[in-house]
């Protein structure tokens, strides 16, 4: 699936942050997933990083625009400037250190404060390859995923289990819930005028370059 | 740049590692020639000796003359500063301009004791960031090795002496490209002299919760290059990018995050004795080197070439010339006025120097002086309070039990360490193989 296209041939382009503590791994799941590259030797993430990948859903090209943010708290003044228009967030703790659990309620909060209702976060529990020294249980994660309404998913960028599976999901369920938008909209998704701006999250990165026919 | 993909990566211990002169380890398919080496001509080597002859005479035996010489002639040292500091004489020569060397002098034994008996918040923070510190080159390489604990002990120093600021990231690099430099202490007491200030402070507040500074400069740059190049500027705008997609790492870490290291070091020549100023002039350098293939690209090939300028555009005898030739001091200032009035009602976040200094010494030893004040009996902060907390005698008996608190400290550094490392064993594999690489190199 997945495959890599041509750089402005697409029919979505949807902006995503990714969120989380320092150290979580967040600059190695977007190095996986857009370059499928892990680099044990990474440098800490000073400011914002970014990077995109095209993906099909359904007969659909969508694009995602990943903003990959620096987790120390001392940054948010200017990482959160990135939040605005994010249509999609993964919200990544490290399931070693349970502190970045607990912090994830912050996280969660902060997000919500700067983007819109519709946004799709899905939590991330990253470093699951590094099973002897779990710290947070997949109960306790599920849970409260369910409780915040976030989707759910353990990952290894080290060893490459389900990043792929994070990232596509977010991106689906956000072409959904933009499909829908649209139907509520104008009733038919096709009347759009192409190159409109779908209004989720009054955006100024995600947009819709064509639309067409949206049966999901 | 430094990256090396595991994934990829052969990892064969029969090929050594080669490391250019900084002892960077060198991207093994490096095609591209050794900028220094190829400037380095006999005629070369002759003039750098006769450079380093001068600087000798100016700076005096152990930086004796320094002042006098800054007092009497101070164009004639930042023009030679700007051609660039000799090597081997760099370390020394950052400790006299910054005036790093005073507070060292002033406070015997305060760094050891911070080291050594003050714990910090921010110690995991900072252990978790040491292997990310630089991770491409073989000071820093070698977990636990005497690069790694220098740096985790500067910063934690640091993060003790100024609670204010604590730690932040970045701060890794600038203590990391330091200790390349000079020992430990000296590193600690440079940092200082930065942030706290010594003869001045160039990076006086740039750390502080909200970032206040490094915002401020982000305003400043934009606009500067709307102005300098209206033509880049608004492709920005229309692109949507602005500087804090690209520049945040320039004034946060003064180039020392991702630039090539020989550059790094004639720009943090100049920012030590000229400031933040420099970083302004070399960015917008970068940009008008570039300008014209930059107003062609859309968005995301923008946002890649602005964090990856080719080779031949960081050539410092080209590029600081050019930043030179561009004059922006009275407009810095102008800009920096309207963004305080702009911003200035958000209230603390803007602290002009003046004020921080005041509110620096007022606060410093209030806040710090209560963990003191119960331990010793005396507060610690500023630097002139600082030097007075060491008699000859504490500073003996410190001596005396450093021994013992280090190889505990030691013992407790290991054991976080090992908490937060992922994968430890494949990268002590890795350590190994290229310590002996480096070793039969």
């Amino acid at each position: 699936m997945a495959a890599y296209r041509a750089e402005d041939d697409y029919d979505y382009l949807f902006k995503v942050v990714l969120i989380g503590d320092s150290g979580v791994g967040k600059s190695n799941l977007l190095s996986r997933f857009t370059r499928n590259e892990f680099n044990l030797e990474s440098k800490s993430t000073i400011g914002v990083e970014f990077a995109t990948r095209s993906i099909h859903v359904d007969d659909k090209i969508v694009k995602a625009q990943i903003w990959d943010t620096a987790g120390q708290e001392r940054y948010r003044a200017i990482t959160s400037a990135y939040y605005r228009g994010a249509v999609g967030a993964l919200l990544v703790y490290d399931v070693t250190r349970h502190v970045t659990f607990e912090n994830i309620e912050r996280w969660l909060k902060e997000l919500r404060d700067h983007t819109d209702s519709s946004i799709v976060i899905m939590l991330v529990a990253n470093k699951a390859d590094l099973r002897h020294l779990r710290a947070v249980s997949t109960e306790d994660a599920k849970a409260f995923a369910e409780r915040e309404n976030l989707f759910f998913m353990e990952t290894s960028a080290l060893e490459s289990l389900n990043v792929e599976n994070a990232f596509s999901e977010v991106l689906t369920q956000v072409y959904h819930v933009v499909c829908r938008k649209a139907l509520d909209v104008g009733g038919d998704p096709t009347a759009l005028p192409k190159g409109q701006t779908i209004d989720i999250g009054k955006d100024d990165v995600s947009e819709v370059k064509k639309v067409g026919c949206c049966s999901a | 740049m430094e990256k090396k993909k595991i994934d990829e990566d052969d990892s064969g211990p029969s090929s050594p590692k080669l490391v250019d002169r900084f002892g960077f380890i060198k991207p093994e398919s490096s095609s591209s020639p050794d900028q220094l080496k190829r400037s380095k001509s006999t005629s070369g080597s002759e003039r750098e000796e006769r450079r380093v002859r001068k600087w000798r005479k100016m700076i005096g035996v152990g930086g004796s003359d320094w002042k006098h010489y800054v007092k009497r002639k101070p164009l004639v040292v930042k023009r030679r500063i700007r051609k660039g500091i000799p090597d081997c004489l760099r370390g020394l020569v950052w400790q006299l301009i910054s005036g790093s060397r005073d507070l060292l002098l002033m406070n015997p034994g305060v760094y050891e004791q911070l080291v050594i008996y003050e714990t910090s918040a921010s110690e995991l923070d900072i252990i978790r960031d040491i292997s990310r510190t630089f991770p491409s080159h073989v000071f820093f390489q070698q977990r636990h090795g005497p690069g790694q604990r220098s740096l985790y002990n500067v910063l934690k120093a640091y993060s003790v002496y100024d609670r204010d600021v604590g730690y932040v990231q970045g701060m890794g690099f600038i203590a990391g490209l330091l200790l390349l430099y000079m020992s430990e202490e000296d590193a600690f007491w440079l940092l200082v002299a930065l942030l706290k200030g010594a003869v001045h402070a160039p990076m006086e507040g740039l750390y502080l919760s909200g970032l206040p500074l490094v915002q401020q400069y982000l305003f400043q740059f934009d606009l500067l290059v709307k102005e300098y190049l209206p033509k880049l500027g608004d492709h920005f705008s229309q692109e949507l990018i602005n500087p804090s997609m690209y520049a945040s790492q320039w004034f946060i870490t003064v180039f020392s995050y991702s630039f090539p290291f020989h550059l790094a070091l004639r720009i943090w020549d100049v920012f030590l004795y000229e400031g933040v100023k420099v970083v302004f002039r070399v960015g917008l350098a970068l940009l008008k080197s570039c300008q014209d293939d930059l107003t062609k690209l859309p968005f995301e090939s923008l946002i890649h070439a602005l964090k990856n300028f080719p080779e031949e555009v960081m050539d410092p005898d080209t590029l600081l010339p050019l930043a030179y030739s561009i004059k922006i001091s009275k407009r810095l200032e102008e800009l920096k006025l309207e963004y305080e009035k702009v911003h200035g009602k958000e209230g603390q976040s803007i602290i002009t120097r003046g004020k921080q200094k005041q509110l620096l010494e007022r606060n410093g030893s209030s806040r710090h002086s209560k963990r003191f004040e119960k331990q010793k009996g005396e507060s610690i902060q500023s630097p002139e309070f600082v030097k007075k907390i060491q008699s000859p005698e504490a500073v003996l008996l410190q001596k005396l039990s450093l021994r013992r608190h280090f190889s505990h400290r030691k013992a407790e550094y290991d054991k976080l360490d090992g908490s937060v490392t992922q994968s430890g064993q494949e990268l002590q594999r890795r350590d190994s193989q290229l310590m002996s690489r480096h070793a039969t190199s």
